[in-house]
């Protein structure tokens, strides 16, 4: 089996600095990856690399997502390719309702995917029984895009603007961050409905309380630019019990 | 031939007219208009070298060989066909009340009238004989200090009165539509309105200018509002986008006791629009709503100047203008907020917001607040930028190119001005225009 993506020695730096130190990476489909590790371990620049932010400038290695070289593609081709990046800070967008936005990004894919633009009737009712995933209520719809969105309301909007793109391989970046229990029980469980054999996601956290509810196939530990560590779920329960501590001393007498 | 002897053109060319005009001339009218010409010739055809003209160049045009269309009336059968931008934005109202001026001629269509409206031909005699008309024409508008005004007042032989009844509540909007059609040699108008809202009336209004020839038009328009206590006037000026155009409007506003004067200055392109517009606020908890709207490109020009003089206390004032350059165009916005010493508690609030789609476009911004009242709440925010590039990647990261993205940014960020539209139709015309020109249309059916 082809993985879905397969992420060969990525290097990448921002101002000259590197941060990403050969990441290699293989996910296939039907699999959730856990990406943790310490702040400042590049856990977020390798969600912006992947979803093409400008920033970062990659300097060696390679990502091919369904046999396509990723780093050749704008952002919104990795997007309508199928690639979906939950913003660890999503944008407040005054003066765009979440509605045009949402429509507009998906017919956008449609077109990429040879698809006819929904009708708006059709487009309601997705978009309807698609915030109920995430109990949000339709009013947001007419609401500015994640303007004064409280930190729970805006990962949800994420989710459910991630059940309309209906992306092959999602990137959850600490969409855990700023999160009471409640809203992680939802966001969590709205992810989980979205589970396919034919799709995966890379759930990118700083603790261990999220996959309670999201339950990893694999962890893997990123420390200063590299995975230095994977395993399966048991990983990140021992990491909530030892810290990270005892890994950058594995780390360090490996390197 | 040096600027100097361009001025002096000018100059003498005015004078012909208003010295025959001064003949005639007797009353409040032939006293305004004398006026209007001494001020005129003592002031000059303004320079860039004036502070209030620094980005408005006139000479590139003032020095033609201008044929003058005084205003005056004509019957509605006279009527001819409206060009095709003044009929989208009549159809745009719906049912309204028409006031057209056609190459300076006033066409009023009195079957679309409702009760309490008076639309009347501004005459000496009428001057003469109503006491609130003789005292508010040419009490607003800057007569001594806006060249342009003082033009229009030496060349006021007619005009415009639009006078709203006592607590009439005015459903239709009207529409003043100022059209100029003489393709053949440069034109000059010099349409003047004089609106009184009585006790109580309220009343959209909704000018337009086009011009459908080729040659130049200087359109030096002057409208004074009276907004009597508790009366609401709601003033649209939508700016011609014709490359003939070259308006120079001045609009003054004296509103009154708990009433209110809202304004919103739409620019959705133009090649010359400057726009005067001068609010006193001059009995307390009297109102103003400033709004502007510019949406240039290519060589467009839109300048506003506005000035909200706060005389008495408990007054209240927000102005709210957001302009959007491309091209080589130019963008000014001058705001000055007077707060005099005995008007306290006033509040006050002025911003100004640009976006730079261009580095060839250009704006110059200056907001400037006297204050010498000390219990006050007054604000002023100036913001220039590009489009957030955060929000850009928000886009794309959800599968929308960057050109759609920074078009829907655009628009967006000029939606918060359109959304203080009152009027339905005018709003999504207004929105329309606003999306064919950012190139969203098709993204926002």
């Amino acid at each position: 089996m082809t993985p879905l993506l397969q992420i060969s020695n990525l290097h990448a730096s921002i101002d000259d600095r590197e941060i990403l130190k050969g990441i290699n990476l293989t996910v296939n489909a039907g699999e959730i990856h856990a990406i943790m590790g310490p702040n400042g371990s590049g856990k977020s620049t390798l969600a912006s690399v992947l979803a093409g932010r400008e920033d970062y400038t990659v300097t060696a290695g390679s990502v091919v997502f369904q046999g396509k070289e990723l780093l050749d593609l704008v952002p919104e081709e990795r997007s309508r390719e199928g690639l979906f990046l939950a913003f660890q800070y999503p944008v407040e967008i005054p003066g765009v309702s979440t509605a045009n936005f949402v429509k507009t990004a998906v017919n956008e894919v449609r077109k990429h995917r040879g698809q006819e633009p929904l009708d708006p009737a059709a487009f309601l009712a997705l978009m309807r029984e698609r915030m109920a995933l995430v109990e949000m209520d339709p009013s947001f719809l007419q609401r500015s895009l994640n303007e004064g969105f409280s930190g729970g309301e805006k990962k949800r909007n994420e989710v459910f603007q991630m059940a309309m793109l209906d992306p092959v391989l999602s990137v959850l970046d600490e969409t855990d961050s700023g999160l009471d229990i409640d809203a992680l029980r939802i966001v969590a469980s709205g992810v989980n409905a979205l589970r396919r054999s034919d799709n995966a996601t890379i759930v990118i956290t700083h603790y261990q309380r999220l996959l309670d509810h999201i339950v990893p196939d694999f962890v893997h530990v990123l420390w200063n630019g590299r995975i230095v560590k994977s395993g399966d779920k048991s990983l990140a329960l021992e990491l909530e019990q030892r810290g990270y501590d005892w890994l950058k001393q594995e780390a360090a007498v490996e390197a | 031939m040096s600027q100097h002897s361009l001025v002096e053109l000018a100059q003498s060319r005015v004078a012909v007219h208003a010295e025959a005009a001064v003949e005639a001339a007797d009353g409040r009218l032939g006293y305004l208009r004398r006026e209007g010409l001494r001020e005129f010739v003592r002031m000059g055809i303004p320079t860039t070298r004036h502070e209030e003209w620094k980005y408005t160049n006139v000479f590139p045009f003032i020095g033609q060989d201008f044929t003058y269309r005084p205003t005056h009336w004509g019957s509605v059968s006279a009527q001819n066909t409206m060009p095709a931008s003044a009929k989208e934005i009549a159809s745009a109202l719906g049912q309204h009340v028409s006031v057209r001026i056609v190459d300076g001629c006033v066409i009023v269509d009195d079957s679309t009238l409702p009760s309490g409206v008076e639309i009347i031909e501004l005459t000496p005699e009428l001057v003469e004989n109503d006491a609130a008309i003789a005292g508010a024409l040419g009490s607003g508008a800057p007569m001594n200090t806006h060249p342009f005004v003082a033009l229009n007042t030496a060349l006021l032989e007619s005009g415009v009165v639009l006078r709203i009844g006592k607590d009439v509540r005015v459903e239709p909007p009207i529409h003043v539509s100022i059209e100029t059609s003489d393709s053949t040699s440069p034109t000059l108008i010099t349409p003047r309105l004089l609106v009184i809202a009585e006790q109580g009336a309220e009343v959209d209004i909704v000018q337009s200018h086009h011009v459908f020839g080729e040659a130049t038009v200087l359109d030096a328009t002057v409208v004074e509002f009276v907004v009597s206590a508790m009366a609401h006037i709601r003033y649209f000026k939508i700016a011609d986008d014709a490359d003939a155009a070259r308006s120079i409007s001045s609009v003054s506003a004296d509103v009154h006791r708990d009433a209110t004067f809202t304004s919103h200055a739409l620019s959705i392109g133009g090649r010359f629009v400057r726009n005067d517009l001068a609010l006193r606020l001059c009995e307390p908890s009297s109102q103003g709503f400033l709004f502007g709207v510019s949406l240039l490109a290519d060589h467009e020009y839109t300048d506003n100047h506005t000035v909200v003089d706060h005389m008495v206390p408990h007054c209240h004032s927000e102005e709210l203008y957001k302009g959007i350059y491309d091209g080589s165009s130019t963008g000014v916005f001058n705001g000055k907020i007077y707060v005099r010493p005995q008007a306290q508690k006033t509040t006050a609030y002025q911003s100004n917001h640009t976006l730079l789609l261009s580095s060839k476009a250009q704006v110059q911004a200056k907001p400037q607040l006297e204050i010498w009242a000390d219990d006050v709440k007054c604000s002023h925010g100036a913001t220039m930028g590009q489009v957030d590039e955060e929000a850009i990647f928000y886009f794309r990261s959800r599968g929308i190119d960057k050109d759609t993205a920074k078009a829907l940014l655009t628009y967006a960020f000029i939606t918060e001005v359109v959304e203080k539209i009152s009027l339905d139709g005018l709003r999504e015309l207004l929105t329309r225009r606003i999306a064919r020109k950012l190139s969203t249309d098709t993204l926002l059916s």
